[in-house]
């Protein structure tokens, strides 16, 4: 049985533009569907179960199980807190659930660090799937959550369009949209928006990264590596091209999964906003990845801020946010995984932002006569672009091969 | 707007689009390269042009340009002056089509062939064989994919009997390193197992073809590396008017010694200082385990064979040296180097393929080696002195008896002693 199931043709979500024609057929009954005002539930089950089972099969088999159990696991004790908040409201119960939710990611991003291979309990998306869980639990200590089974949770859980790397949606937002059908107005302009968010994606995913990924990057990777251990100025062309390479893969990637989300009637949350534009490194993060740092913003941050603030913890306001920004960075860098370059990244990009408040309380200070000009938001832009890279040259782990694993490469 | 116009500006586009791509790879647009793009070709030792058919049939058959093809590997790509491009732009009334690059060995270089079989028919063909193919497990899988498409896999399933042992065993290499590949290793497994293709799978083959052939005609010739222009075409007139071997051997020497000062192997100054140097410590004796003589390679090579049978060539071989300096420091064994040769041209010589330069001795010539593998200088030279007369003059038609027991496992893993080739040779009837 598990031979056979090996032996099946794996197809990764997105992968090559057949895929798209596959995809598409499968899901135009649905669309067809959702214009004459009817989500066609069963089907869309079927359809998603197909094209999940073929993100996970061949080679991949062992994460299947463990995405089958994992998401039995958490859509337990969902529904048991979502039973017990009916009735109950204590803080160490809802922290020993949240913690519960957080477990398996924490053994997985751990293992590696401690055993030295992956976890078993691994598979593609699980970080995702976890901000899905855990939030749904936030919601429903805050109340916002009432109307939820585990069918439902399920369905949001496993959404085929995001399964394996979001964007990450909330359960609320989510459900507000499957309860209802589009309009037919409202669809067709979500129609037109995923043709539109397909077509760029294409571009980015299929012709422009193919060329930072499959020509450039192996052979900036190549030349710095043959300087290793030192560094040359083929590092910094990896810095560069690897941003490259990871916005629009990633971008195209986003904009594939809210298409096909459009074309689902769900209006998933966009994931990208020409982040490289960005004038300061706060800007930056309402524009990279969206969906991730605002999780992050509402469920660490702010969470944050408001305890503190209430327990009178900090007299100073700046230190309050200085480390609330610190904590809510390194636990994303922790997020990534437990390596030196992931925590430095994480912890890079939250003494950016604090620097970034430093700043501004200095100009407001110092310099309450500097105006806003062309060149003013050019060097400003400048600035945050360039540390943006340098804060990816460690984020990809490069350095790392680079000085610790030179045979990894050769 | 009402519904149906919207649904139209939405979608009509995209189905224009679809349709507009539709006809462009399904009509044929004609496939003629310029002269130009062809010379081009002829040098740019891309993988477009490896894994692509039409710069390469439109170059060996055409009447009016005597294009020769040259199969190697890595060597072809240096170009000094007294490569055999630039020699024979000079001297002689054939252009070499240059087919090979680090990584395209026997197998690669059989699909390649069979893309080109009317073209190669009854035509005279150069053959380099470098022993360091002849690794234990064989081609490199990431290799072979880099230089392999669906394009000559397709080619070749559309040719390929399944009655023949020779393609049964292509089609179990094909599979062993594609791997799952969808339509190509389905097919390939039923000529493995001895099956023929049914009609609809010759119809998906023809198909696919078509729209690859179109999609080649289209592309092939745009975005081709511009060797010619600025490694071929300079180096012409260095060379002198008359052809005498003997001063440009001479003058090869002198500079290959000029060029190679900064070492002590004769490793070009260039290239011992980007790849040699940095890790000579570590290089000390690192060769000492290395070896040629058992490898699936020698079944790869006996499938090429076979084709040049098929394709009736007159095929002329090159047995590449190493830099005798070099492998000293390495450690590599030379007698284990000079066995492999001895097999690979009693492969050859036992079947009728007759026409062999063997350069494994001459590794330690003056001016012979470029680096540490790949001949250049007065290699090329020399290289020139014994293909070109080939080439130019009539020669008398080859006979080859291919005999299968080269296939098989018990010759590629035979250790070429020499009682172990002589009995060889009597058990399998071999002359």
């Amino acid at each position: 049985m598990m031979n056979w199931f090996a032996n099946l043709p794996n197809f990764s979500a997105y992968g090559t533009p057949v895929y798209f024609i596959y995809l598409l057929i499968a899901i135009l009954p649905l669309g067809i569907g959702i214009y004459f005002g009817k989500r066609l539930s069963w089907y869309e089950a079927l359809v998603s179960f197909v094209f999940i089972f073929f993100m996970f099969d061949g080679q991949d088999w062992q994460q299947a199980i463990s995405l089958i159990v994992y998401i039995i696991y958490q859509t337990c004790l969902v529904m048991w807190y979502v039973h017990y908040r009916q009735q109950n409201n204590n803080s160490l119960v809802f922290y020993c659930t949240t913690f519960l939710s957080l477990l398996p990611i924490i053994i997985v991003k751990f293992t590696p660090a401690m055993v030295g291979h992956n976890s078993l309990l691994g598979f593609l998306g699980i970080s995702y799937l976890t901000f899905r869980a855990a939030g749904t639990i936030i919601e429903t200590r805050d109340g916002a959550v009432k109307d939820i089974n585990w069918w439902k949770f399920i369905r949001f859980m496993a959404f085929m369009p995001t399964i394996t790397s979001g964007p990450i949606d909330r359960y609320r937002r989510f459900s507000k949209d499957y309860r209802k059908v589009p309009s037919r107005e409202k669809y067709l302009k979500m129609l037109e928006k995923a043709v539109m968010y397909l077509f760029i994606g294409f571009i980015y995913k299929f012709i422009i990264d193919y060329f930072f990924a499959q020509q450039w990057l192996p052979y900036v990777e190549q030349q710095a590596m043959s300087h290793a251990p030192h560094l040359s100025w083929w590092v910094v062309a990896v810095a560069y091209v690897y941003s490259g390479d990871l916005y629009f893969d990633f971008a195209g990637y986003s904009l594939f999964a809210v298409a096909i989300s459009y074309i689902m009637g769900v209006e998933t949350p966009m994931n990208f906003n020409k982040p490289f534009l960005s004038k300061n490194i706060k800007e930056f993060w309402n524009r990279w990845h969206m969906t991730l740092s605002f999780w992050f913003r509402d469920y660490i941050f702010m969470r944050f801020v408001f305890m503190a603030t209430k327990k009178h913890w900090f007299k100073n306001r700046n230190v309050l946010s200085s480390l609330a920004y610190m904590i809510n960075m390194v636990v994303m860098g922790f997020w990534h995984g437990v390596t030196w370059y992931y925590i430095l990244y994480g912890f890079l990009h939250g003494a950016a932002l604090c620097t970034n408040d430093w700043w501004l309380r200095y100009k407001r200070k110092h310099f309450k006569n500097l105006k806003s000009t062309k060149l003013t938001k050019f060097i400003a832009g400048f600035i945050t672009f360039n540390f943006v890279v340098f804060s990816f040259l460690i984020f990809c782990g490069f350095l790392n091969t680079l000085w610790f694993n030179p045979s990894a490469m050769k | 707007m009402t519904n149906k116009k919207k649904l139209w500006s939405i979608f009509g586009p995209v189905i224009v689009a679809g349709v507009l791509t539709l006809v462009l790879f399904a009509l044929p647009w004609g496939n003629h390269h310029s002269q130009e793009v062809e010379q081009k070709a002829a040098v740019s030792l891309s993988a477009t042009v490896f894994k692509n058919r039409s710069l390469k049939a439109q170059a060996l058959g055409s009447k009016k340009e005597n294009y020769i093809p040259f199969f190697g590997s890595s060597e072809l790509n240096r170009m000094d002056r007294y490569h055999p491009s630039v020699m024979a732009e000079r001297y002689h009334n054939y252009k070499p089509f240059l087919f090979g690059s680090r990584g395209t060995q026997s197998l690669p270089q059989l699909f390649n062939m069979a893309m080109i079989p009317q073209q190669m028919h009854n035509k005279k063909a150069v053959y380099i064989i470098s022993p360091q193919w002849f690794v234990r497990q064989g081609v490199m899988v990431n290799a072979f994919k880099y230089y392999n498409g669906s394009y000559a896999n397709l080619m070749w399933l559309a040719q390929a009997n399944p009655k023949s042992p020779y393609d049964r065993y292509t089609a179990r290499r094909l599979i062993k390193l594609l791997g799952d590949d969808g339509t190509v290793t389905q097919d390939a497994a039923k000529i493995a197992a001895g099956k023929p293709l049914t009609g609809w799978d010759r119809f998906n083959i023809n198909m696919r073809i078509k729209f690859l052939s179109h999609e080649d005609d289209l592309f092939s010739g745009l975005f081709l590396n511009d060797n010619y222009g600025k490694r071929i075409k300079p180096k012409v007139h260095l060379l002198p008017q008359q052809l005498n071997y003997a001063d440009l051997s001479a003058t090869a020497i002198k500079e290959h010694n000029y060029n190679s000062n900064n070492n002590r192997f004769g490793i070009l100054n260039g290239f011992y200082n980007s790849t040699v140097k940095p890790d000579l410590r570590k290089t000390r004796n690192s060769q000492r385990h290395f070896n040629y003589t058992k490898s699936p390679e020698y079944g790869d090579l006996e499938v090429v064979l076979n084709q040049f049978k098929k394709t009736n060539s007159n095929v002329i071989f090159m047995i590449t040296p190493v830099n005798a300096r070099w492998e000293k420091y390495t450690g590599m064994s030379m007698p284990m180097y000079y066995r492999t040769v001895d097999k690979i041209k009693m492969q050859l010589r036992s079947q009728g393929f007759n026409h062999i330069v063997d350069y494994s001795h001459k590794g330690g010539q003056n001016g012979f080696m470029q680096d540490t593998i790949h001949i250049g200088w007065a290699g090329w030279v020399d290289f020139d002195r014994k293909v070109s007369p080939f080439i130019e003059k009539k020669q008398p038609q080859p006979h080859y008896h291919m005999n299968k027991a080269f296939l098989s496992k018990e010759w590629q893993d035979l250790d070429p002693t020499a009682d172990n080739l002589n009995q060889f040779k009597v058990d399998h009837n071999l002359r």
